[in-house]
C-alpha cells in the first residue's frame, strides 16, 4: 500500500478547480504558511525552575510548516488532522488572531493580520468552545448589539434574523438569558450571533462539539442550507466524521503541521482503503466458509450480518460467487466507514 | 458610532445590575479609606483649631467631594481585560470590527460607575448630615468642574488600561497595579490634601498625571482656584490625556502583536 499520502504535487493536482470570486481569484489563497512558537523547555523541580530564572531554554514548536492550499467560493472544506496538528492555529491565522511566522495569505483580498475592519466584517470564526455572547442578558441583546457594531441596517437584520431564525428556531431561547441555555440552545446562539452579518467566509472550529447527535445535526444541516443560500466559503474542523461527510466534498488533512493531503474525500477513501465492506446475510449456515471469498471481520453489524473486506476492484467478481455458492438472504456492499479512512490516512502520515 | 454605544451600555448596565451584590461590597470597601481620613483629619483639625492652615470644614468639604469626584473620574479596566487577556478571552473581542477597548471595556466602565454613583448617593447624604461642610458650590464653579472631570477620566481610563495591558507580557500585572495605586493615591491628593505633603513630594505631584485627576477637579468645585490656576490645570489636563493616548496606542499595538505571536 502506498504509504505517502499527499505530497506537494498532491497538494498542486487539486480535484475540485476553485471556483473563482469576482476578482478572478479564489477567496482564500494560502502560500507557505507556517506558524512556529517558541516555548520554554525545562524539567520539573526545582533545580530546574532555578536554573530556568538565570538561563532560558526554548524549544521551538513548528505548529504549522508550509502549508499551501486554495479555497474556491462556496466551497465547503473540511480541515483534518489529529490533535495538536496545527489545524486551530491555521484558522486563528485565517481569521487574523495569529501572526504567522512566515508564509502569506490572502483571503477575499486582505491579509488576515492586519485585521482591517472591512475584513472583520466579512468573515467570522466560529469555536465551539468559546463564547462571544454576554452571559448575563438575553441572546437578542447580544445580537443587536452585533447589528449595531457590524453597521447592518434594519432591512438587512430582520432578513438575516427571519432565516437564521427559520433555520435554527431561535424563537424562545433569544429571550432567555444566555447562562440558562443548554449546550445546544447557547451553540445555536453563538452561531446565530456570527452570522448576522452574513459573513462570506466562514471558519469554523469544532462548531458541534459536545453536542448530542440530534444537535449536532441540526447544526449540520444549517451550514449546508447556509452555504446554499449565501455562496459562503467555509472551513470546517471537527472529530465527527458525520460532520465532515455530510458537509465537505473536500477534505485537507494536516499533520504534525504539513499538508498531507488535500482533495476529494472519495478519492482518500479510493486512495487510503481501496476496498469495500460485503455484509451478507445467510440462509442455513453461520459461516458457510466466508473466510474463503475476502478476510472476515470479527463480529457483526448491528442487522446481524457478517461482513467481508474485500478489494474494491474484486467487489463485484466475489459478490458474484457469492450469490452463485451460497445461501445469500441479503447482501449490501459499502465502502468502508470513514473513520477508518480518516484514521489510516493519520497513521499512514505517522509512519512516513 | 453612538449606536454601538448605545446597544453596550444597555447591555452593560443591565450586567451591572446582576452584580450590584459584588458592587456594593466594592464600593464599601472602596469607602473606608476616604471616610477614615476624612474622620481622623477633621478631628485633628479641630483640637488644633487648624492643621497648616485647614479648618475642620476644609477637610470635611475636601473629603465629601473626593468621594464623588473618585467615583466620577476612576476606572476599573483591569478587573474587565485582564482576565480576558489571560484567559485568551479576548481572540473574541479582536474579532470584532471595532476596538475592544475603546468600545466595550469603556463602556462596562461608565456603567459601573453610573451604578455607583446611585448606590453612593444614600451614603454621602448620611456623611453630609453627620459633618455639615460649607460647600460654597457656584454654579461656573461646577460647570467647569464637567470637562475637567470628563478629561480626569479620559486619562485615568488610557492610564489604567495601558497598565492593564502589561497582561499581554506577565501575569503578574496586579503587583504592577498594587503600586501605581499607591502612587496614585499619595500624588493625587487621596491620603491627604496635596498642601500637607512635603514641598518635595508637592513638586513630584505636580510632574505626575495624578494631581491633575482628583486634587484639581476637587479644588476647582470648591472654588479655590484662581483663573490662572485653572488655565494651567486644564492645559495639563490636555497635555495628559494625549500623552496617555499615545502610550495607550503604542501598548495595544505591541500588546496585541505579542498576544498574536504567542497564541491567541
Amino acid at each position: 500500500m502506498q504509504t505517502q499520502i499527499a505530497n506537494r504535487t498532491a497538494a498542486t493536482a487539486r480535484p475540485a478547480s476553485p471556483a473563482f470570486g469576482a476578482n478572478g481569484r479564489p477567496p482564500i489563497v494560502v502560500e507557505e504558511l507556517s506558524k512556529t512558537y517558541k516555548v520554554t523547555d525545562r524539567e520539573g523541580g526545582f533545580g530546574a525552575a532555578v536554573k530556568s530564572f538565570f538561563k532560558r531554554k526554548f524549544k521551538e514548536v513548528h505548529a504549522v510548516q508550509r502549508v499551501s492550499f486554495e479555497i474556491g467560493r462556496g466551497e465547503i472544506v473540511g480541515f483534518l488532522g489529529p490533535n495538536g496538528a496545527g489545524k486551530t492555529t491555521t484558522l486563528k491565522m485565517l481569521s487574523g488572531l495569529l501572526y504567522p511566522t512566515s508564509g502569506s495569505a490572502r483571503v477575499l483580498g486582505y491579509t488576515p493580520w492586519e485585521r482591517q475592519a472591512g475584513y472583520l466584517r466579512s468573515m467570522t470564526l466560529v469555536m465551539g468552545q468559546r463564547n462571544r455572547l454576554a452571559w448575563d442578558v438575553p441572546a437578542a441583546d447580544s445580537f443587536l448589539l452585533n447589528k449595531a457594531i457590524y453597521r447592518i441596517s434594519d432591512d438587512d437584520y430582520r432578513r438575516s434574523f427571519q432565516e437564521l431564525d427559520d433555520l435554527l428556531e431561535l424563537g424562545p431561547i433569544v429571550r432567555k438569558p444566555v447562562r440558562n441555555l443548554s449546550l445546544g440552545e447557547r451553540m445555536k446562539c453563538e452561531l446565530a450571533a456570527s452570522l448576522l452579518h452574513r459573513p462570506s467566509v466562514l471558519f469554523l472550529d469544532e462548531p458541534t462539539i459536545g453536542l448530542d447527535v440530534g444537535a449536532q445535526a441540526r447544526i449540520r444541516a444549517f451550514l449546508k442550507e447556509y452555504n446554499r443560500r449565501n455562496g459562503a466559503t467555509i472551513i470546517l474542523t471537527s472529530h465527527y466524521m458525520a460532520d465532515v461527510v455530510a458537509l465537505c466534498e473536500r477534505v485537507i488533512i494536516i499533520h504534525h503541521g504539513m499538508l498531507r493531503y488535500d482533495g476529494g474525500l472519495s478519492e482518500l477513501s479510493r486512495r487510503i482503503a481501496p476496498y469495500k465492506i460485503i455484509s451478507v446475510h445467510l440462509g442455513g449456515c453461520d459461516d458457510c466458509a466466508l473466510e474463503a471469498y475476502g478476510a472476515l471481520l470479527p463480529g457483526e453489524d448491528e442487522t446481524g450480518k457478517k461482513r467481508l473486506q474485500v478489494l474494491a476492484d474484486q467487489a463485484p467478481a466475489i459478490t458474484a460467487r457469492l450469490l452463485a455458492e451460497q445461501p445469500v438472504q441479503d447482501l449490501t456492499i459499502e465502502d468502508p466507514p470513514i473513520e477508518d479512512v480518516i484514521e489510516r490516512a493519520f497513521n499512514e502520515s505517522l509512519s512516513h | 458610532m453612538f449606536e454601538i454605544f448605545r446597544r453596550l451600555w444597555a447591555l452593560n448596565w443591565a450586567e451591572q445590575w446582576q452584580y450590584r451584590a459584588n458592587l456594593l461590597m466594592y464600593l464599601l470597601f472602596w469607602l473606608v479609606s476616604p471616610i477614615v481620613y476624612l474622620a481622623v483629619w477633621t478631628t485633628v483639625a479641630q483640637s488644633q483649631g487648624s492643621v497648616n492652615g485647614l479648618t475642620a470644614n476644609d477637610f470635611a468639604a475636601y473629603y465629601m467631594v473626593l468621594l464623588v469626584v473618585d467615583i466620577l473620574t476612576s476606572q476599573i479596566t483591569i478587573h474587565v481585560l485582564a482576565p480576558e487577556i489571560q484567559n485568551g478571552n479576548l481572540s473574541n473581542r479582536l474579532l470584532l470590527p471595532v476596538h475592544p477597548v475603546l468600545t466595550q471595556v469603556l463602556v462596562n466602565n461608565i456603567a459601573f460607575k453610573a451604578l455607583n454613583l446611585i448606590a453612593l448617593a444614600p451614603i454621602w447624604l448620611a456623611l453630609y448630615l453627620l459633618f455639615r461642610p460649607a460647600l460654597n458650590l457656584s454654579a461656573l464653579h461646577l460647570a467647569l468642574a464637567v470637562p475637567a472631570l470628563i478629561l480626569a477620566f479620559g486619562i485615568l481610563f488610557l492610564l489604567g488600561s495601558a497598565l492593564t495591558l502589561v497582561a499581554f507580557w506577565t501575569t503578574r500585572v496586579w503587583a504592577l497595579w498594587n503600586f501605581y495605586s499607591a502612587v496614585f493615591m499619595l500624588f493625587a491628593g487621596h491620603f491627604v490634601p496635596l498642601a500637607l505633603l512635603p514641598p518635595v513630594l508637592q513638586t513630584i505631584a505636580k510632574a505626575l498625571p495624578f494631581s491633575y485627576t482628583l486634587h484639581f477637579p476637587i479644588q476647582l468645585i470648591l472654588g479655590k482656584l484662581g483663573p490662572q490656576e485653572m488655565a494651567l490645570n486644564f492645559g495639563m489636563q490636555f497635555v495628559w490625556l494625549a500623552l496617555a493616548y499615545v502610550i495607550f496606542r503604542v501598548t495595544w499595538r505591541a500588546g496585541v502583536r505579542q498576544f498574536s505571536a504567542v497564541g491567541a
